[in-house]
């Protein structure tokens, strides 16, 4: 194809909403360097961690805009490999691991996306056409709607390469690990950002530009996202280390996204898209403070943690408000988006009873995220400092640098904003253009009028404590069975087994068991199944010439039998 | 005709090797020169082979069938580029390399002799000349398998060459099973007399032979055997020429060749080789997952990439051949490039054993980048080169209606990169290795063939756009598509 | 008049006794010895070939043209054919002899540290 052919195949499409998410990719870019100015500093190749950086900006922007499929798939598919890259700066044995199973799994839904790829052409072009159509499938020409195997395999190909990005179940393994090797800006960057941009953009364009969805599919999304939901907010409750635990979470809030999309009305794609920058904003906050953590205290485990709060009150305040985004407390962000959310599955009552479960399913969630980070907050910044933290507190002051507070706050910030002014400024500044033309949802919640409401219920119940019994409480030292606490830091209440009662329920704990046995995770046991395979036949390969002879002469004859049938 | 050039790209290399084995045994320097002008020679020779049109040669001016033909179609073409052009590559890298060995004449003079059997039986339209051309490549690669002279190379030398002899005897047996049914050897007109006399037992049996000492000599399973001792015992240059393009020139040309120009596409033929591609990929690349030696690591996904190749030429449509022949030409430089690579790491590290190395990125940065990319090529990682011809393999195998062969082509892919991932992992990612503390780069000309071979992988789907298809693989593809060729065919060309 | 394709048979089987010999045989040399077997088996078959009944020497005399041949070209290729075996032969005598100085045996069911 000449020069002019390939430029008038309109590679691009700039919508609205694309231009969105690039914002937020360049939003996160921004924050990310200035965090790595001094979470990186004095690490080795950093020319080389810069370089990827940008490349995986301008990939990504690249895939945002993108119309052309093809491109797509050639952009998306490297942006696989540079997340390997990034994940190698990480400084834990486990490291290699790490990155080779993050690039696995997503390298490996790559190589479905491309078998979808390939059926979306043959279902377009019909067999015989030849290379021509692949480079011009794009998703403002080509339409499909769901009928038939083909189109449903199609569709789960291409999806299952966007669920593998965003972390969705099955696909979600290498996100936990990930959070907890690679540095902590890269976490920030592409699992807790813009991978979940990528992935849940391509989910929303591919479910509603590029195949018309039934809602048999719609149901089979649905309970993917209850799944993740659930499952990965469970996992998370019994983490012990910190950034583990919130690789868990960035998880299971995929599941909302994936709900979402998966409802097919307007409100709950909306809220699914929603949640997917509100999620970025404040997960990009709670990774970057866990990183500041690590940063003062050369830790993310839970057991050596505690007590931060007074050592770092803005990464506490910033923490505490990105908390409880992720729980949807109104009148934060999180908040306004799930209750779209919500409202999307109700809407999905026409199609039978199953939208109780997914209702019960994302609130249930909710709630078990706010547990969690209960736990999380208790064992970090509240309770008794660890001895470890006691130890460091005494050396040396520790304090949050410029570079490492600045993106936290802006992000806190941002979580507050979108939240209390949900239906003016995402909706009415940056969604209403993008929406042009969908119907005024009902149920929006007029979240700014809900927060005066709800911070003078605050201002009221202070009043009446303040009044009533502030003078009648004592404060005393914290205490355990008479001992005090201070002075026996063994007994300290770290809060890491807040819930680790769950795994005494009997299913429960039998699927905990499994977990951590890794059943559930398509890598390990794909790969101890080819191990398995590979142990036969190298077993076969026993290094006897006779029976290597043998064989050729068994595949002389197989081959007679094919043939002369 | 325009074909008087043809007979140079035997004659050449093998003159080279008379001379290096006659006049440069005293001095290595005069043998790497002479390898090198030689090596430069035919590469030219085979771009000139490209850019020209489809032309033949009578040798000796005997017109064919009576004597010999030599072809110069665009299959024919193609597969000179790629052998050529990794030749040329890995001439330069084991200009460096081979110092660690003695014996420089030796090394050139079967290296040389090698290229001229492989360049033969490419151009070669006479089926009995195809053989002896066939056998001289094999010797030749025997000899260099066993060119280190340790135990294993001596052990993986014999059985190569044991199991080799058997699949040239096959060869030789169906040669003449044809050649007594037919009365001809010119390939053209043999595909004539075929055609003319109809199927019989015997050229059922001809058949079976013929493809027998091909998938042997392209290491399909279950002919496979030999390859995973063969290919790693070798220095790693020969490890790149053996995997990078003897048995694709050896075996997987020829059965296409065999396949469609000869005996012509039968349904029945094309369900075996889509059969046989299949059950290469997945064994190949089962076995390799468990390798520890990055050698044999990577001698085992020849195994499974060759099964790619034949797959697609089993899917018989334009799209598959294409495909099958992307894939030769991909494979042919990326496979060539991890075999220098391993080389390169082996030199350095002085093991081939993945658990011994680690962390070598930092000390290896050009062999470390160069392995990546060739991994991520032979993964069909986009944008790199291997993922072009998958997807054209996988549109292939979709537009059959072949979904079942589609999804394996799938994952086989995927535990290709399980399996590359392993390799960078345990070789460049992590703590660096004991000892390595003061292992450095390789020198320059090693570095050259890698950087070359790793670029050619980068931008490898650059073969499509269609100004180069045109030149380089639509006319091979139509070669293949076409069909039996009859000799009036052939010598019009 | 002997059945005219028994000599074929008796090649053909000829052939299989080389091919057995490598399978089973333990000994490098009779490993070696048995591709020699097959390999003249088939030289033998190609020679075969070009036999026809009452065929004489395919030399051509001059006023002759009508005599009958035997086919020459088998035999051209049987010079080539046995030319390349001589070859293959000496590479695997001598890779077997250095394979006895390097592992001590000459059985080939012990020379098997490449496997797996």
């Amino acid at each position: 194809m000449s020069l002019e052919n390939l430029f008038s195949l309109d590679l691009f499409s700039f919508s609205p909403l694309a231009w969105l998410a690039a914002a937020f990719a360049g939003l996160f870019f921004i924050l990310v360097v200035i965090y790595s100015l001094n979470f990186m500093k004095g690490r080795k190749g950093l020319f080389r961690y810069y370089l990827y950086t940008v490349l995986t900006l301008v990939l990504t922007l690249g895939v945002i805009f993108a119309d052309n499929l093809l491109l797509l798939v050639i952009l998306w598919g490297f942006l696989g490999l540079l997340l390997y890259l990034l994940i190698g700066f990480g400084r834990t044995p486990s490291t290699p691991a790490t990155a080779r199973k993050a690039l696995l799994i997503v390298g490996g839904t790559d190589a479905m996306m491309l078998l979808g790829l390939a059926l979306v052409w043959f279902l377009v072009y019909g067999p015989g056409t030849g290379l021509s159509g692949l480079a011009k499938l794009s998703f403002s020409t080509v339409t499909i709607p769901v009928a038939g195997g083909l189109s449903v395999a199609a569709f789960l190909l291409l999806a299952s390469a966007a669920l593998a990005k965003a972390g969705a179940m099955p696909f979600h393994t290498w996100v936990p690990d990930m959070a907890e090797d690679a540095p902590i800006p890269v976490t920030a960057y592409l699992p807790a950002s813009l991978d979940k941009l990528l992935g849940v953009f391509f989910l929303a364009r591919i479910s509603l530009e590029l195949f018309i969805l039934d809602s048999t599919l719609g149901i089979v999304l649905m309970a993917l996202g209850s799944i993740t939901i659930m499952a990965a907010v469970m996992m998370a409750m019994v983490q012990h280390d910190m950034k583990r635990l919130l690789g868990y979470h960035a998880v299971s809030q995929v599941g909302y996204m994936v709900l979402g999309i998966g409802t097919g009305n307007p409100i709950g794609i909306c809220g699914a898209l929603f949640h997917m920058f509100n999620h970025t904003i404040y997960k990009s906050c709670l990774f970057m403070a866990a990183g500041a953590v690590e940063k003062s205290m050369n830790t993310t485990d839970l057991h050596r943690l505690g007590g931060l709060a007074k050592l770092m009150p803005l990464v506490f305040g910033a923490f505490f408000v990105a908390s409880l985004s992720i729980s949807g407390v109104p009148p934060f962000n999180g908040f306004a988006s799930k209750w779209m959310i919500y409202q999307g599955i109700i809407g999905t009552a026409g199609n039978g009873w199953t939208w109780i479960i997914w209702l019960t399913a994302a609130m249930m969630g909710s709630a078990l995220t706010l547990a969690s980070f209960m736990k999380l907050i208790h064992a970090v910044f509240l309770g008794q400092a660890s001895p470890h933290v006691t130890k460091i507190a005494e050396s040396s002051r520790p304090g949050t640098p410029f570079a490492l507070a600045a993106p936290i706050a802006v992000l806190a910030v941002l979580c507050i904003l979108f939240g209390v002014f949900a239906d003016r400024i995402p909706f009415g500044e940056l969604f209403s253009p993008v929406l042009a033309g969908e119907p005024v949802f009902p149920g929006l919640w007029s979240s700014t009028s809900a927060t005066i409401l709800i911070l003078a219920g605050l201002f009221l119940g202070m009043v009446v404590y303040l009044l009533g019994s502030a003078g009648k409480t004592r404060s005393v030292a914290p205490f355990i069975g008479g001992e005090d606490l201070d002075a026996r830091p063994s007994m300290r209440v770290s809060g890491v087994d807040f819930y680790s009662t769950v795994k005494d329920v009997k299913p429960l704990g039998v699927l905990f068991d499994w977990a951590e046995r890794k059943h559930f995770d398509c890598y390990v046991v794909g790969l101890r199944f080819a191990d398995f395979l590979g142990g036969i036949l190298s077993g076969l390969h026993n290094g006897l010439l006779g029976r290597y002879v043998l064989w050729c002469l068994a595949g002389v004859v197989a081959l007679y039998l094919a043939l002369i049938g | 005709m325009a074909g008087e050039y043809i007979p140079l790209l035997v004659a050449v290399p093998l003159a080279g090797a008379f001379f290096c084995a006659l006049a440069a045994r005293k001095s290595g320097v005069l043998a790497d020169t002479i390898g090198t002008l030689i090596v430069a020679l035919v590469l030219a020779l085979s771009i000139y082979a490209v850019v020209s049109p489809p032309s033949t040669h009578a040798v000796g001016g005997w017109p064919a069938p009576l004597g010999i033909l030599l072809v110069m179609d665009g299959l024919a073409s193609l597969m000179l580029l790629v052998v050529s052009l990794v030749a040329f590559l890995v001439m330069i890298y084991s200009l460096s390399y081979m110092n660690a060995y003695s014996g420089r004449w030796q090394f050139h003079t079967l290296f040389l002799l090698m290229l001229a059997g492989m360049n033969g039986v490419v151009i070669t339209g006479d089926l009995f000349n195809l053989f002896v051309f066939l056998e001289v490549a094999s010797l030749a690669s025997y000899a260099l398998v066993a060119f280190g002279t340790g135990k294993h190379e001596l052990e993986a030398a014999f059985k190569y060459a044991v199991m080799g002899s058997l699949g040239s005897l096959l060869l030789l047996l169906g040669i003449a099973f044809l050649y007594g049914y037919t009365g001809t050897l010119n390939m053209a007109h043999m595909a004539e007399r075929l055609g003319e006399l109809g199927v019989a037992p015997i050229t059922v049996a001809a058949l079976v032979l013929l493809l027998s000492g091909f998938a042997l000599k392209a290491a399909i399973v279950p002919f496979h055997s030999w390859l995973p001792d063969a290919h790693p015992s070798a220095p790693a240059p020969i490890s790149a020429m053996l995997s990078g393009v003897l048995i694709k020139s050896l075996g997987v040309y020829t059965i296409a060749r065999l396949v469609f120009n000869v005996y012509g596409a039968s349904p029945d033929l094309l369900n075996l080789l889509l059969v046989l591609g299949a059950v290469s990929m997945g064994i190949g690349v089962i076995l390799a997952l468990r390798q520890w030696d990055m050698k044999r690591l990577l001698a085992y996904h020849s195994v499974s990439q060759v099964g790619y190749m034949i797959l697609g030429f089993g899917l018989g449509s334009p799209l598959g051949i294409l495909g099958g022949l992307f894939h030769l030409f991909n494979h042919s430089i990326f496979k060539s490039l991890l075999f220098l690579n391993s080389g390169a790491l082996e030199q350095a590290t002085g093991t081939r054993n993945l658990k011994e190395m680690g962390g070598l990125s930092g000390r290896m940065p050009t062999t470390s980048w160069t392995t990546l990319s060739a991994s991520m090529s032979i993964s069909g990682v986009p944008p790199f080169s291997g993922f072009w011809s998958k997807l054209i393999i996988v549109m292939a195998c979709v537009e059959q209606g072949r979904w079942f062969y589609g999804a394996w082509a799938i994952l086989v892919s995927v535990l290709t990169l399980a399996s590359f991932l392993k390799v960078t992992k345990f070789a460049f990612l992590g703590k660096l290795g004991k000892g390595f503390e003061n292992v450095r780069e390789v020198p320059w000309p090693m570095r050259f063939g890698m950087v070359v071979l790793a670029l050619l992988c980068i931008v490898g789907g650059l073969m499509l756009v269609p100004e180069v298809k045109e030149m380089v693989l639509t006319p091979a593809v139509r070669v293949l598509d076409h069909g039996i060729l009859t000799l009036g065919e052939v010598v019009r060309l | 008049m002997i059945h005219s394709w028994l000599p074929y048979v008796l090649c053909i089987l000829l052939f299989c006794v080389g091919v057995y010999a490598v399978l089973s045989k333990k000994n490098l040399i009779r490993i070696i010895l048995g591709i020699v077997i097959a390999d003249y088996a088939v030289n033998l078959f190609l020679i075969l070939l070009c036999w026809k009944k009452g065929g004489e020497a395919p030399i051509l005399q001059p006023g002759a043209m009508e005599q009958v041949m035997v086919d020459p070209l088998p035999q051209a290729l049987v010079l080539t054919s046995i030319v390349i075996g001589l070859a293959t032969t000496a590479f695997l005598v001598a890779i077997a002899m250095r394979l006895h100085e390097r592992y001590g045996t000459y059985d080939i069911t012990r020379i098997r540290e490449l496997r797996g």
